[in-house]
């Protein structure tokens, strides 16, 4: 016997606007957790807590809004765009004591499992090494998962800014990380 | 932009990218954090509706001219006197509680 079929962000998205369904919206935070909580810690640079805080915002505020949600859209890039503005507000609010503050280290994640716990923290530490533009781009294009296009439109820059992110943060990291590029 | 299968950092953006985070309660704060639901009184429109009619309905017995009354009204209706004060007092009543019922039963729908 099959249970029935997980409904799609979009279904769930109308039962939350027509029927104040909570459910519905947990399932919704279940099924995108881990993406938001993923591109806020790659933006505040390894800080679980701040990028946890910031993901809560980010679903309180998508509760609010959700009927401005447009269904053409990904659900999950109507996300995305609501925790990259919610980092960008804590961003400019904290931006000169981010800037003085010398010992901007993240904290080390806690070890994973399989391949390469070690490599999970050398890749964190060196991303939270990165320029504020180039985390953003690696942090849309790979941890959200958006095309260079919909990177460039959420980020609102051009398209070949993207491009150039992406591959001088993958110079950087290979640099950091020794990681050789493929020949 | 990822192709993996011969680069490292593509592979392990790639790897890391894709590992779940697991919920930790994240979803259960995150439901406690809601504003709480809205729960009109069930009797709030209803009663907003019946009483703008009777409200309606006192208004226009008061300003009615002398003599009219709904009774008066109802028997010039029976005899097929749609044109008189007490006559088109009956018929306005009627339209009123008529529009009255259609709006509770969308309600209730």
């Amino acid at each position: 016997m099959t249970g029935r079929p997980d409904p799609a962000d979009a279904e769930l998205v109308l039962a939350v606007v027509v029927r104040d369904d909570r459910e519905a919206f947990a399932r919704l935070v279940r099924r995108h957790q881990s993406m938001v909580r993923s591109v806020l810690r790659r933006l505040a640079r390894g800080d679980h807590g701040l990028a946890d805080d910031l993901a809560q915002e980010t679903f309180l505020l998508a509760w609010r809004n959700i009927r401005a949600f447009r269904y053409d859209a990904r659900f999950s890039t109507w996300l995305y765009r609501i925790a990259l503005n919610a980092w960008l507000s804590h961003a400019r609010k904290r931006r000169e004591v981010l800037l003085d503050d010398p010992d901007d280290t993240p904290e080390a994640p806690p070890p994973g499992e399989g391949i390469a716990a070690a490599d999970r923290i050398d890749l964190e530490r060196a991303l939270a090494g990165l320029p504020d533009g180039e985390r953003a781009a690696i942090a849309a294009c790979y941890y959200a998962d958006l095309t260079h296009e919909e990177a460039a439109e959420a980020l609102g820059i051009p398209l070949g800014t993207v491009k150039t992110h992406i591959l001088r943060a993958k110079a950087r990291l290979r640099a950091k990380l020794g990681k050789e590029e493929p020949r | 932009m990822k192709d993996a299968a011969n680069d490292p950092l593509e592979w392990l953006l790639l790897d890391d990218a894709r590992r779940p985070l697991p919920d930790d309660g994240f979803a259960r704060r995150v439901a406690l954090a809601l504003p709480p639901a809205r729960r009109p009184s069930p009797w709030l429109r209803p009663a907003l509706v019946l009483g703008s009619a009777a409200v309606g309905s006192a208004a226009a017995w008061t300003f009615a001219p002398a003599g009219t009354s709904l009774a008066q009204g109802f028997l010039d209706l029976a005899r097929l006197q749609s044109h008189t004060p007490s006559a088109l007092a009956a018929i306005a009543l009627a339209l009123a509680m008529a529009v009255t019922a259609a709006v509770l039963v969308a309600e209730e729908n």
